[in-house]
């Protein structure tokens, strides 16, 4: 459905940096009225930070985005005014108000401050009928109302502030597959009308469905623009990703050990019954959509956070699973994906964030050994490449690379049996990855079992020997190195059948 | 010092180390502060300077000073101990009962020992297990405590103790107070403790970031429950010595002693946000206190205008805390 209105929002040369770090570079596409335009790319490709743009709440580095050819307002707030409305991911209503309070939030009209309670439900009542909400009573508490009607009434709410453009990220992350097609029913009928849509999503399968066009983003530059029907899903795969990072992280075949770890049928928050296996020395991927689980399988198998049901051995003794101190006590060591917020005490000494929860080199009879600990850490700081100036300047000096990599040290000297490592290069440039990846080499050529997950597929094929791919909580297939192609795993994580056979646990 | 990516750290001496750490801490700006407060005290009052009130005011100190080592540890986990004064009242009064009963002082010691590691051991397990918010636990705890103290006392003092039970807060060792004495041997101890052992790197690792020191195998929890028995027993070496310098036990012991003690933990760069602190600093946060109280009264200021300058004092060592962790944060947001 193509419409000859010409393009509301229109972004030119637009480009964000953050520090020395560029995240978008000369992006520009329009939206047009009438038209669903559908952005991709992978994760950390630029589209969160688009959407930010949009939304008023950063400013672009350079560029320019206007709507109906004037400048879009820089503040969150006044780009709601003028008709331009993000709906994200997570649902931003307040549970303990009436539907009616929700859709209307900040958007009460009131004559001197008393609230003209009979224009109000009229407006909410038009604003739900548009999203196929008309039938539901407006004084129910809005918790009450499934998750899917909850999100229609979030696009009610931008409705009701006579929204022309919407931005939808991720609308459908959180739905049951059943409500999909609601959405996206009401997103066609909304572009009938003569809205111009942003739909921003990881499954392919929704766009196709519902975009006119597709803008595909990789590493913060537009790298595909056009209408659907020049789309497939092997070309838009292959456009999203970037080809030449195998060379980043040389892969070495490694005599593989025993198998050290087995877990069978865990259940926890956010993971479904899955089970795996680890041998000595292996590395281990987990691949999935963000939400798919893979955090939530690596806290699960490694103690931090509980588990509701299933078995955990390592080296064929049981671990009471979701106990932490067990699985550190029987060598299971987990770095987490945020490491300011949970990996790094960031008020201490690199000295200090190296040996916190071991001190048997550095201490005697509870006692530290300064000199011991300060030539330990040189020492440490020299094998893992940590630019320092000091082991006693602060951690939260160093960047964020080398922040990561005394993350990686302290886990590894440990020399755990199984190392868990949950996005381990995170916002760090390209040079520090491949650093971080030796080090996780290294550590696997010693016999540790290494789990790694990654925003980044590509990455984790790159360095993996065999692979979990993870959708919606659950295991979806097992491939092994010679078995790893993108696009079917791309395929896979993002809900798709299994075609080529790959193995179903 | 190389500033160029080189992996192998250069290091300076032992003795730089220390005094690069010293600056790198928040000592400095105080360590000046007590040195202009003390040097302008000697020129305004020619009694200031003199051998005897200088032990006076550390024996004066000898109660806060000694309550303060306890709430640095608590303070450094991102606690707070506000139940601190009446711990010292009610471990005190208990004690003090306790020894008149037995005519011991040394049971009376026991008892007061006991008792405040207990009220400690209550706030610590409220906040560590069940997680509870330390402001609130410790201030429903105060109230408890000074209820108890009352009811217990009917409102009366206690006189005429034991003297085993005097001897810390009243006798003096070849003239110096045994409280003085006392003070700064605590001090020590405590020093050695968080700097030069493994708990002590612990608490600053729960208070520097709590899920970091989890994953890290810390057992973040056994670590702040006993930062708050460590802050109720000082609060009973506290109380053992104002119980001696007054010969009695009275319900009304040490009443806002917990507005002084964190003053002095904050003064002297320990961090109301957790995981930076030291001893040295307390300890110069419990003199330069000292310092201006004596200093007030010497100058014979009103004693109401002594409570408004602490507060003024607490209020400029949180906007100095303040300012440096966002100054931290910043740092290292990029």
């Amino acid at each position: 459905m193509k419409s000859a209105d010409p393009a509301l929002v229109s972004l030119e040369g637009v480009s964000k940096s953050f520090g020395s770090v560029q995240v978008l570079h000369e992006v520009g596409f329009a939206l047009d009225g009438g038209t669903v335009t559908g952005l991709v790319g992978e994760n950390g490709a630029g589209k969160s930070t688009l959407i930010r743009i949009l939304s008023g709440a950063t400013a672009p580095s350079a560029g320019t985005v206007t709507l109906d050819g004037r400048p879009l307002p820089s503040t969150p707030h006044a780009v709601i005014a003028v008709g331009v409305s993000v709906i994200y991911q997570e649902l931003t209503d307040i549970p303990d108000m009436s539907l009616l309070e929700n859709v209307l939030l900040g958007n009460l009209t009131a004559r001197g401050g008393i609230k003209r309670q009979r224009e109000n439900r009229r407006r909410a009542r038009q604003g739900l009928a548009r999203v196929g909400l008309g039938h539901v009573d407006l004084d129910t508490p809005i918790r009450s109302l499934s998750i899917a009607q909850r999100q229609l009434a979030e696009i009610a709410r931008c409705l009701v502030r006579e929204a022309r453009v919407l931005v939808l990220d991720e609308p459908t992350s959180a739905l049951p597959e059943r409500d999909v097609e609601t959405l996206l029913e009401v997103v066609r009928g909304l572009r009938d009308e003569g809205l111009a849509i942003l739909y921003v999503t990881h499954h392919l399968d929704e766009l196709f469905e519902i975009a006119d066009r597709l803008v595909v983003l990789r590493d913060g530059r537009k790298v595909g623009d056009g209408p659907i029907a020049e789309w497939d899903e092997p070309t838009l795969v292959r456009t999203m990703l970037a080809k030449d990072l195998d060379e980043a992280y040389p892969w070495r075949e490694r005599a593989l050990g025993e198998t050290v770890l087995v877990a069978d049928g865990i259940q926890a928050p956010g993971v479904r019954g899955a089970s795996v296996t680890a041998r000595a020395a292996e590395i281990v991927g987990l691949v999935g959509l963000a939400g798919a689980g893979r955090t939530e399988l690596m806290r699960a198998l490694s103690g931090v956070s509980p588990v509701s049901s299933g078995t955990i051995t390592v080296d064929g003794i049981p671990v009471r699973p979701g106990s932490l101190r067990a699985a550190i006590r029987r060598g299971l060591l987990y770095a987490p994906e945020d490491r300011k917020q949970d990996g790094l005490v960031l008020t201490g000494s690199i000295e200090s964030n190296l040996f916190y929860g071991d001190y048997r080199e550095v201490s005697r009879f509870g006692m530290l050994r300064p000199r011991a600990a300060l030539r330990r850490a040189s020492r440490i700081g020299q094998d893992y490449s940590i630019r320092l100036r000091s082991p006693r300047q602060a951690v939260g000096e160093l960047s964020g690379g080398n922040q990561q990599k005394v993350v990686v040290a302290r886990l590894s000297e440990r020399a755990p049996r199984v190392a868990f490592f949950d996005d381990p290069t995170r916002g760090v440039d390209v040079g520090a990855k491949s650093g971080i990846y030796a080090q996780i080499f290294d550590l696997a050529e010693r016999g540790t079992a290494v789990f790694v997950c990654s925003s980044d597929t590509d990455e984790v094929l790159a360095v993996a020997d065999r692979v979990y791919v993870l959708a919606a909580g659950q295991i979806v297939a097992e491939l092994p190195r010679d078995r790893f192609e993108r696009e079917q795993i791309l395929h896979l994580a993002s809900g798709g059948a299994n075609q080529n056979g790959a193995v179903k646990s | 010092m190389s500033q160029s990516p080189v992996t192998a750290p250069s290091f300076g001496s032992q003795a730089a180390t220390v005094g690069r750490r010293m600056v790198n801490s928040n000592i400095a700006p105080i360590i000046v502060a007590l040195v202009i407060v003390s040097v302008a005290l000697s020129f305004l009052t020619p009694n200031f300077l003199t051998a005897s009130n200088l032990t006076n005011i550390v024996t004066q100190s000898a109660v806060v000073g000694i309550a303060a080592i306890g709430a640095t540890f608590v303070i450094i986990t991102s606690g707070i101990d506000l139940a601190v004064g009446s711990n010292i009242a009610l471990s005190g009064m208990l004690g003090a009962i306790a020894a008149k009963a037995t005519d011991n002082g040394f049971v009376g010691i026991l008892v007061v020992i006991l008792v405040a590691a207990g009220v400690g051991a209550v706030n610590g397990a409220s906040v560590a297990w069940l997680r509870l918010a330390p402001f609130i636990v410790t201030l429903a705890v105060m109230g408890m405590a000074r209820g108890l103290t009352l009811q217990i006392s009917q409102g009366q003092s206690v006189y005429s103790l034991p003297g085993e039970l005097n001897w810390l807060g009243s006798s003096a060792i070849l003239d110096v107070k045994t409280s003085a004495l006392v003070t700064v041997v605590m001090f020590l101890i405590a020093h050695f403790v968080l700097s030069r052992t493994t708990f002590g790197h612990r608490v600053y690792a729960v208070g520097g970031n709590a899920e970091a020191a989890r994953l890290a195998g810390i057992n973040v929890r056994g670590v702040i429950f006993a930062a708050y028995v460590i802050a109720g027993i000082t609060a009973g070496v506290a109380a053992i010595i104002l119980l001696g310098r007054l010969d009695s036990a009275t319900p009304n012991a040490a009443n806002g002693t917990e507005l002084q003690v964190i003053a002095a933990v904050v003064i002297g760069g320990t961090s109301l946000f957790g995981g930076k602190g030291s001893m040295l600093g307390t300890l110069i946060g419990v003199l330069l206190i000292g310092v201006i109280n004596n200093g007030l009264t010497l100058l014979n200021v009103s004693s109401f205008w002594v409570q408004f300058v602490q507060g003024a004092l607490i209020f400029l060592a949180v906007l100095l805390d303040s300012f440096n962790t966002r100054r931290l944060t910043r740092r290292t947001a990029s």
